[in-house]
């Protein structure tokens, strides 16, 4: 049996492999590109998600320059 | 052509929507190719005009987002936060012709100028007055009240977890997803190696849930 564990495997090439990880970058890429997010159960992506909407909000309707 | 002449020019006014456009406009600022970016920022160094509309539009989006999750909302708009983010651009613009391409990406100079301001903007303690809008001609198109405040105390809940975590994760959240920077990009801002970036992305995230699973508990 030659096979790596994988927690062997995390170890040796860092902490940034570990999967956990991967899943958490997939999900804040997902978030920054505005693109669907696939935890929609999880508080603090919800939180992020409304703070991106808000920040991204579009009052193009509402001058506020005076009109002449 | 002078750095006034130049902002009288083509610096458009910032104020609230002009993110709008941010939606594609933040992936073209960061995830196009970083070749050409750097050759965009070389014309603009030099005074190309069109050069520095180009590199401004690519990254005016992204400060406005910035500047506006760093400095959230004052009476319910985003007056003060998009001003800074005006004053970002201009004083990017002002420093265009002393930069000089150190291998580090453009975005890592122009955040270290927002980082700054919006600092600046955090310590005045005086706010100026927020100008009121006229009413509108037309149907307002926009969300209504109920979903304009569910979203508004949504995000002042995020803002309040975010200002809860540690300086650095705060700084690499909000630049990560709010400005929208790859974890290439916000370790260039940082000074982290994108590993860096992905591990203390993944605690800074998990550190964020157990807050609101906590007061979700209360």
């Amino acid at each position: 049996m030659t096979g790596v564990h994988p927690a062997r495997s995390v170890r040796k090439r860092g902490p940034e492999a570990d999967p956990e990880v991967l899943r958490t970058e997939a999900v804040l890429d997902a978030l920054a590109r505005r693109g669907p997010v696939g935890a929609p159960a999880d508080p603090a992506v919800s939180l992020l998600r409304a703070l991106t909407d808000d920040v991204d909000q579009w009052l193009s309707s509402v001058s506020i320059t005076p009109s002449t | 052509m002078t750095t006034c002449a130049i902002v009288a020019g083509i610096m458009p006014n910032v104020t609230e929507g002009c993110v709008a456009d941010a939606k594609t406009g933040v992936r073209l600022a960061t995830r196009s190719d970083e070749s050409d970016l750097r050759d965009l920022t070389s014309l603009a160094v030099q005074g190309d005009r069109t050069a520095i509309e180009s590199l401004l539009g690519q990254l005016r989006p992204m400060v406005v987002r910035y500047c506006r999750a760093r400095l959230g909302r004052v009476s319910g708009h985003y007056h003060i936060a998009d001003d800074v983010a005006q004053e970002v651009c201009i004083a990017v613009l002002a420093a265009l012709p002393r930069y000089r391409d150190m291998g580090r990406p453009f975005a890592s100079f122009v955040f270290g100028i927002a980082s700054h301001k919006v600092a600046d903007a955090l310590r005045s303690s005086v706010r100026s007055a927020v100008p009121t809008q006229d009413l509108p001609d037309g149907p307002d198109q926009g969300p209504g009240p109920e979903e304009t405040v569910v979203r508004y105390i949504e995000a002042e809940h995020a803002r309040a977890l975010l200002s809860r975590l540690p300086e650095n994760q705060r700084e690499l959240i909000i630049l990560r997803v709010v400005s929208g920077l790859s974890a290439e990009e916000t370790g260039n801002v940082l000074g982290m190696s994108p590993g860096a970036v992905r591990v203390a992305q993944h605690r800074a995230l998990a550190r964020l849930r157990a807050m609101a699973d906590m007061e979700s508990i209360a």
